[in-house]
């Protein structure tokens, strides 16, 4: 799996805030699984909402932008079921790229 | 008399992610600002009161009612309604935008946002809001002397009676007349009128922290003193008759400009404590010195029998 590096890496004044945001993605993925095999759509569209409003300021633009896939299809019609499993895990893919970061 | 504020403003994010308040209070680190936060709106409409804050960043979507309905609430509020709010959020669809600044949202940053331009809009809201204030407070100033003016002192003499009213506690007022101030005008020429009109509003506005010194008229200034019985009321006014009258004036040594006072207290035993009571009260006691010679200060009469009844009951 490719890592996937905050745009702030280099930004020694960003590594508090980048590192805080690693430690707590581990959560939000299990959060956002946990969700979504409870069928939970209003818990999913949160979380998504979240990620989408907040990655970015972190330096991580894709997770931004797949949040936002992910909540447009929540927010679709129910027949886009499959497209919604695998938009989720185009989200927790990436997010798992970046939690490898972390454990370097 | 203005009202001082802190140099570093105040910014209340009320927004329900940890992810964006912590981001904000590190990258804000370096600002001028302090920040304090709110997780969803009801907490962050508590907070508005009670942590005054000088904009507030304030999320569409929160866990309880959403960031559309407490934007209503401070527009609301005419207390909380000058208050800039800056609305965050990551549907940055037309109908969001539209729907908030119409609600009186000063300006929309999307989320997520970049630092740098968050930055500008809240260094922009601020500034606007100090030149709200500013002139607020310059609509109740009298632009000669500097002191509050008529309008102020009207309100404000309402709400202190209120005040005194619910803590029983005294209240009195001082309305002072610059004696024979046309004569001075006449003799000297405007300009040394207006410069002696600001030299005594100074004066008046040099004496105890908690009164309130107003131009009310011409000539004619007032006093509100909170938590003061009519004697104590009628040593300021003493000391200030004196002041004035021992007052030299550059290049006029002969000159000497007195004035006449008026002192009165709220009456608390009658139902009639209004302002306008109050007032007509000190008038009557300024009239009763300009009468008595100039120069001098008079109480009121029943104000004094209303003293005398105030320290009786305790």
């Amino acid at each position: 799996m490719k890592q996937l590096i905050s745009e702030f890496a280099s930004d020694p004044d960003m590594m508090e805030l980048v590192n805080y945001f690693l430690d707590e993605l581990p959560d939000r993925v299990q959060r956002l699984q946990n969700a979504y095999e409870a069928s939970d759509v209003t818990q999913l569209k949160t979380l998504a909402h979240q990620l989408k409003g907040s990655a970015g300021g972190y330096g991580f633009p894709t997770i931004t932008e797949s949040a936002a896939e992910l909540e447009r299809t929540v927010l679709g019609d129910e027949a886009a079921n499959a497209s919604l499993a695998e938009k989720l895990e185009d989200l927790l893919e990436l997010c798992r790229s970046a939690m490898l970061t972390d454990q370097d | 008399m203005s009202e001082q504020r802190s140099s570093r403003a105040k910014v209340l994010v009320i927004e329900d992610s940890d992810f964006i308040h912590r981001l904000l209070k590190v990258r804000l680190r370096q600002e001028p600002l302090e920040i304090v936060s709110a997780h969803d709106g009801t907490s962050g409409m508590a907070m508005v009161h009670s942590a005054n804050p000088d904009v507030i960043l304030l999320d569409v979507q929160l866990p309880d009612i959403s960031g559309f309905n407490v934007l209503a609430q401070l527009k609301a509020d005419a207390e909380l309604r000058e208050i800039p709010v800056i609305l965050i959020s990551s549907n940055d669809d037309v109908e969001t935008k539209v729907r908030g600044l119409d609600l009186g949202a000063i300006d929309f940053v999307p989320k997520p946002f970049n630092i740098a331009e968050l930055k500008a809009r809240l260094r922009s809201a601020i500034r606007i809001y100090s030149l709200i204030r500013l002139l607020a407070q310059r609509a109740q100033i009298d632009g000669l002397t500097g002191l509050w003016n008529r309008t102020f002192f009207d309100d404000r003499l309402t709400q202190e009676i209120a005040t005194a009213r619910r803590h029983k506690r005294p209240l009195s007022l001082i309305m002072c007349d610059i004696d024979h101030f046309k004569r001075i005008n006449d003799e000297y020429g405007h300009p040394f009128g207006d410069q002696a009109l600001q030299t005594i509003g100074t004066l008046l506005d040099d004496g105890r922290a908690s009164d309130v010194a107003c131009r009310y008229g011409g000539e004619e200034f007032a006093i509100i003193l909170p938590d003061t019985d009519l004697n104590d009321a009628a040593l300021v006014a003493e000391r200030l008759r004196e002041r004035f009258a021992t007052m030299t004036w550059d290049g006029r040594d002969d000159l000497r400009i007195t004035a006449s006072f008026g002192v009165s207290q709220l009456n608390m035993t009658t139902s009639a404590a209004n302002s306008i009571v109050l007032i007509q009260a000190a008038d009557d006691a300024l009239y009763d010195a300009k009468n008595a010679g100039r120069n001098r200060v008079c109480l009121h009469s029943e104000s004094s029998q209303a003293d005398t009844a105030h320290r009786a009951a305790g």
